[in-house]
């Protein structure tokens, strides 16, 4: 479990590219076999989407590291109930906020951010056919992710428990399904405003807004920062929270943990005022480098 | 062919859209279709990109898709002898699964056919199961590649890549690009005839530069053409123009400047050549036995054999 293993003496995380985080170095297909079945012991330790665990777990993995760290795990222990953690596989950033979204939705029962939502689902949908891609490459996707959110809604044939929930969210088939929706949904939010997003693209890859897109966004695996985050949460409307565990430290001598909270857009979005209301972001996800899980506020 | 597979999975319903949309929207440039009893298994054709030593050759290949698809990259492997890429042998693309990292679920199979017409007339650089043959080899598998599919795995799919095959026939432009010093090669019959249908003089350049290496057949099929030129060359003109012949072969074939050009057409009597010598030859004979004849009718050895005639 990578969660455990990157501890060093001087409590660096490290969550670079492990196994799972992708094949970039990979040409041979020998190798590629093998990394293969590295990832699949992966997949075996760890699900796309873990148990809930209390705080204490997170803490206990640093144990032997950084006191920095540990003091800083007590003072999120005070606002943060639990954690879930996502498996390493570059997607992890997606994946959390797939299942904290739905699982939101189908603990809230909030048939208005459903329809919400649905409208910039559709606006994303026209972004990318008018960014000139082939209907059939993305619409599987969007179906999928549409489906999810009926099924959350209770009281109807299709819908589905919270036991359901996990068990879709580690369904290959489902999970990945709705990563690459949000994959195609950030590419077009990103392309759609390439002039904010390219200073912030070239500081990173010097690269071009849509080769970032064609390798760093819609490739699975490819980890997600700010760039994502801001494009996501811009284009679906939907406030997320990151709470930041590193081991910078203030000055001051008091140790906090930083957060900071995405909140979307709101110059193209119709529904501005609504937006603004929305202080409280529903989604916490804890960064550490390279990672990402989901927090449970108390 | 949807009845036989759950439509539940999700690769399965990707990829029959994939044939839905391969089947509405035809390409001139490539046909792709899975085999009837596995939609994971396609076989394909591509048309040899245009203006390069591959045009007009038409590539047979396999498909594999993974069950992943589209998050997997599918795999390509090519049947026909091409001279860029090894046959049966998966190819090294970064859009196949030789590169995964650069493979995206955006793409399909018509992207990735695209992408690998496009990589045909690029420099293999040492990648894993490319090849770099000259480019009258590669123009000569070009042309071989037409006369037949093929033979590849169960009657099933063999039908299959026949039936692709007899498709690209229709739209692959039948025209191997002349360049002379490139078509060394031999043409078939079935290759010289389709030239000859074409209304474009150009078309008769196609495999017959070199008339040492070109066969007779070449001759006979593309006698009716050529008798209809009414400004036939000299006899031995190919020999003269061989040296300014090469730099016209750097200059995009496709021009219709060329037909009016002095040279070329030169070069497109180079059939006739062959056809005046025999001529001349022909008729030096024949002056030379009515010469004979005179000769003999004129002393007296030879009154006795005259009379007979």
């Amino acid at each position: 479990m990578r969660n455990k293993e990157p501890v060093l003496d001087d409590g660096e995380v490290v969550y670079e590219d492990g196994p799972g985080c992708g094949w970039n170095d990979f040409e041979d297909e020998d190798v590629m076999q093998q990394t293969s079945s590295i990832h699949d012991d992966e997949a075996k330790k760890l699900p796309y989407v873990g148990d809930k665990e209390p705080l204490s777990s997170l803490a206990a993995e640093y144990q032997s590291g950084s006191p920095i760290l540990l003091e800083k795990i007590k003072v999120l222990a005070e606002q943060y109930a639990a954690i879930r953690r996502t498996r390493g596989d570059g997607n992890c950033f997606f994946r959390g906020f797939m299942f904290s979204y739905l699982e939101h939705l189908l603990e809230a029962q909030d048939k208005a951010e459903i329809d919400r939502i649905k409208a910039n689902i559709e606006r994303s949908r026209k972004a990318l056919q008018t960014l000139g891609y082939a209907e059939l490459t993305f619409e599987d996707f969007f179906t999928l992710f549409l489906e999810q959110l009926e099924d959350v809604i209770q009281g109807k044939e299709t819908s589905i428990s919270h036991e359901e929930l996990v068990l879709r969210s580690r369904d290959q088939s489902v999970s990945d399904y709705v990563v690459m929706f949000f994959r195609f949904v950030t590419s077009a939010a990103i392309q759609n405003r390439s002039e904010f997003f390219e200073p912030f693209i070239m500081g990173l890859t010097n690269t071009t807004v849509e080769q970032f897109c064609k390798s760093a966004v819609e490739p699975m695996g490819e980890e997600s920062d700010h760039v994502h985050i801001t494009a996501l949460s811009d284009a679906l409307g939907v406030p997320i929270r990151v709470v930041y565990l590193d081991r910078s430290s203030c000055d001051t001598g008091g140790v906090s943990v930083n957060h900071h909270d995405f909140i979307p857009a709101t110059g193209d979005l119709p529904s501005s005022s609504d937006s603004s209301e929305k202080k409280n972001p529903f989604i916490t996800l804890l960064y550490r480098p390279g990672h990402y899980d989901i927090l449970y506020p108390k | 062919m949807a009845d036989k597979y759950n439509m539940k999975n999700p690769a399965v319903k990707r990829i029959l859209q994939e044939v839905k949309e391969m089947q509405s929207n035809p390409s001139d440039d490539f046909m792709s279709l899975p085999l009837e009893e596995n939609i994971f298994e396609w076989q394909f054709a591509i048309r040899g990109p245009g203006e390069t030593e591959f045009e007009g050759g038409i590539y047979h290949g396999r498909i594999q898709l993974p069950a992943e698809y589209p998050f997997k990259p599918p795999s390509f492997m090519l049947l026909t002898p091409n001279g860029r890429f090894e046959t049966q042998t998966k190819i090294c693309l970064s859009i196949s699964n030789h590169h995964p990292e650069h493979w995206q679920p955006s793409w399909s199979v018509r992207t990735a056919l695209v992408a690998l017409i496009a990589f045909m007339p690029t420099s293999p650089n040492g990648a894993l199961g490319s090849l770099d043959y000259k480019k009258e080899d590669r123009r000569a598998l070009a042309i071989k590649s037409r006369e037949a599919s093929p033979k590849f795995g169960t009657p099933e799919r063999q039908k299959l890549i026949d039936e692709i095959h007899d498709y690209m026939l229709s739209k692959a432009n039948p025209v191997p690009q002349p360049s002379p010093s490139q078509a060394s090669e031999e043409p078939k019959k079935e290759e010289a005839q389709t030239l000859v249908t074409l209304p474009n003089p150009e078309a008769l350049l196609a495999g017959e530069g070199i008339p040492d290496e070109a066969g007779d057949k070449i001759v006979e099929e593309q006698e009716v053409p050529v008798i209809a030129n009414p400004n036939p060359a000299g006899v031995e003109a190919s020999n003269e123009i061989q040296p300014e012949v090469v730099p016209t072969n750097q200059l995009p074939p496709k021009s219709e400047t060329r037909v009016q050009n002095l040279k070329p057409e030169t070069r497109v009597q180079k059939p006739d050549d062959r056809l005046f010598t025999l001529a001349a030859i022909g008729l030096a004979i024949a002056i030379m036995v009515l010469l004979l004849k005179k000769f003999i009718k004129s002393t007296e050895h030879g009154a006795v054999f005259m009379n007979e005639s």
